[in-house]
């Protein structure tokens, strides 16, 4: 028979690492609280039908905000499921005093269900590693539960909870209820404070080497430099450290297509080869490293915790603009994707500082917009370095564009918020500091990995199909011979008045047009229509076919601006109206958004192109 | 003795909570409990950053960031060196 196992715990406890290591799955998993949002299932392969299910991480069963209320709801409900067979309760040993209220918690209302409980103490290397030893069979005898130490990070114990979850325990019948409860959520909280003092760790050896790092990272001149030069690092290193991957990608794409195209001889199948799938998906695959390696640093600054300091850092600055310390990781994490970006601004506890921080995420950098602000900065941006090469133009050109992005949603969020001005007071930060850790390389490798393959599987359907239909258009009537008489040409010079103010032509009008479906897509679609132009050259760098196009420097400046505040990404849209709880809010930010990109994009080109007239 | 705000701490000071002040909402008061600010429990201020930034403090084993909003709301009994 199948059955379930509920994983619960307090944020930032090691939980959703355990819940990866037991189910082989890959999890969102961060070195700050809040990181689960929503409930996660995974068959577990060690326990043939067993299924583990993680719950978002809380500090008691007593809800606070709606999302919480929604996450101790389906506690409950999970409760009172007859296939469940153990409650996991996951306590972090080196900080118990904020577990054990929850625990405590946990194991009255999973013995009146009747429900088998085993308290994982996790951390367990923290403790050998400073050579701290508790009394868990004390514990464990006080709470009255089966407690297994375990580290989630090495793997230590891991076999134990294995075996316990083995057994498949008959069910015990539920313990009932006192008639008479007086307030047990304090006398909860004193046991747990009582326990947590009797068997916690002593002394401050534990957070002794975080304090000396917070000391750095915080401190009120160094902490604001290490902040920007992280941030630098981050975006120079998309440039400098994706650059020999790219090669890499770029000579392998133009090899197989000098093989393969002349092998399938002359026609429309070697056509539609060279122009549609090497030019305009091809063009698209070259940036994909730069998504790799954006990833891949972002998940190093969120594992190593360093994520929680620039949280506090940037907490008052954000308080001008009327977000919160606590926008700054939800704003960051959609550099990478919005859509993850709005699902962790529900840990923000004020309902209208997250809808701030939903309005200027689409607004940040992602990395959608990576392969178009990277192709046109090669277009544009000479590959020179200064300072010894410290300082590298493109990359330079880059860190403006993200700080741009931040720029204007922080613009955008402060805007709203003095018109819809209400007291500052519903913002109170409390934010736990987690223990500072060495990131482990190989999962974050894979994640990154993973992370790219979802977006080429994700993006790539979208702009085959989209390279397909541009190639068709523009390869007929006339078979590729003249893309100027082409179908699409047709429509091109329809929309081209639209983009004319911004100096370009209808080939870059359609390339915009079809990047609504998905930013990306604008790469691919530019590769396609100028692998048809310039038929007679194979596989040349689409930024020389942007050079050879005649397009202006002012006219490239106005395309990062309008690709820079357009909102052009409709599953963004969809998780904004879920979230938000309708289609207003979307509705709005894709047409002011759209509207300024486009009024924003004609200002500069007109603006550059009178200063250099 | 007078209480005084945990906002007010100096860095490295230590102090003993004695209570919540009125105005601090119910809600939030419940959550800094749950999170070890119990009446009689020791903090540390561990870092006082510059321009009004949130505040580190440190309760038991764990280490929390607080804004004024809060911090000013949380009434301590300051320990004399070495207690």
């Amino acid at each position: 028979m199948n059955r379930r196992v509920m994983l619960v715990g307090s944020p930032n406890c090691g939980k959703t690492l355990l819940f990866n290591r037991l189910t082989g799955l890959k999890q969102k998993v961060a070195n700050f609280p809040g990181i689960t949002i929503e409930l996660a299932h995974g068959p577990m392969p060690a326990i043939p039908g067993v299924t583990l299910t993680d719950y978002p991480g809380s500090y008691s069963l007593r809800a606070l905000s709606a999302d919480e209320t929604v996450a101790v709801e389906q506690f409950h409900a999970g409760l009172d499921s007859p296939d469940v067979s153990h409650v996991v309760c996951v306590i972090d040993v080196t900080r118990m005093e904020k577990s054990l209220y929850l625990t405590l918690q946990v194991i009255r209302h999973a013995r009146r269900k009747g429900k088998h409980v085993i308290v994982v103490a996790n951390m367990m290397d923290v403790l050998d590693a400073h050579n701290v030893e508790l009394d868990l069979e004390g514990l464990a005898g006080e709470l009255d539960a089966e407690m297994i130490p375990l580290s989630a990070r090495t793997g230590q114990g891991m076999a134990d909870l294995l075996a316990c979850l083995r057994e498949d325990p008959p069910r015990q019948p539920p313990e009932p209820a006192p008639e008479i409860e007086i307030n047990p959520d304090l006398l909860i909280q004193q046991q747990a404070h009582r326990l947590a003092g009797k068997y916690g760790p002593r002394g401050d050896m534990l957070v002794r080497s975080q304090n000396r790092m917070d000391a750095f990272f915080l401190h009120s001149w160094f902490g604001g430099l290490a902040f920007f030069a992280i941030m630098y690092l981050l975006f120079q290193s998309i440039f400098t450290g994706a650059a020999p991957i790219m090669d890499v990608v770029e000579g392998g794409l133009g090899t197989v297509a000098g093989w393969l195209v002349p092998l399938i001889g002359p026609g429309l199948v070697a056509d539609f080869t060279s122009d549609a799938i090497f030019s305009g998906v091809g063009a698209f695959l070259v940036f994909v490293p730069q998504i790799f390696m954006l990833t891949l640093i972002v998940g190093l600054l969120e594992d190593s915790g360093y994520m929680a300091r620039a949280a506090l850092i940037c907490h008052r600055p954000l308080r001008f603009f009327g977000l919160t310390g606590k926008s700054f990781i939800p704003m960051l994490s959609g550099v990478a994707c919005a859509i993850p970006g709005v699902y962790a601004a529900r840990a923000i506890d004020s309902p209208r500082r997250r809808r701030l921080t939903y309005m200027a995420i689409p607004l940040m950098p992602c990395s959608a917009r990576l392969p178009v602000y990277a192709l046109l900065i090669a277009a544009f941006i000479p590959q020179t370095t200064a300072m010894a090469g410290l300082v590298g133009m493109q990359g330079l050109a880059m860190f403006a564009l993200y700080f741009f992005g931040l720029l204007a949603g922080l613009v955008v969020a402060g805007i709203a918020s003095r018109r819809d001005a209400k007291s500052d007071s519903d913002v109170p930060f409390i934010l736990e500091m987690p223990a500072y850790r060495m990131p482990a390389l190989m999962p974050l490798i894979q994640k990154s990995a993973h992370r790219c393959m979802h977006f080429i599987t994700k993006a790539g359907g979208v702009i085959l199909s989209v390279t397909v239909v541009v190639w068709i258009l523009g390869y007929f009537p006339n078979g590729g011979a003249d893309l100027g008489s082409s179908w699409l040409a047709g429509i091109g010079r329809v929309i081209e008045p639209v983009f004319a103010p911004m100096g370009l032509d209808w080939r870059y009008g359609v390339a915009i047009l079809t990047s609504f479906l998905a930013r990306e897509v604008f790469v691919g679609t530019l590769g396609t229509i100028f692998g048809i132009e310039f038929a007679e050259q194979n596989m040349v760098p689409l930024v020389e076919r942007i050079h050879a196009s005649g397009m202006e420097l002012a006219s490239g400046f106005a395309l990062l601006v309008f690709f820079s505040v357009a909102l052009m990404c409709v599953s963004t849209m969809v998780i904004l109206a879920r979230e938000s709880g309708s289609w207003k809010l979307p509705a709005k930010m894709f047409a002011v958004y759209g509207v300024a990109g486009y009024v924003g994009a004609i200002i500069v080109y007109q603006g550059i192109s009178f200063l250099s007239a | 003795m007078d209480t005084v705000p945990l906002w007010t701490l100096n860095k490295g000071q230590r102090a003993a909570i004695r209570g919540f002040s009125d105005v601090l909402p119910d809600s939030y008061r419940q959550r800094l409990t749950e999170m070890g600010f119990h009446g009689g429990e020791i903090v540390t201020c561990l870092l006082r950053p510059a321009f009004g930034a949130p505040r580190v403090y440190r309760v038991s084993n764990t280490v929390y960031s607080l804004d004024e909003d809060v911090a000013a709301n949380v009434m301590m009994q300051p320990l004399e060196a070495g207690a």
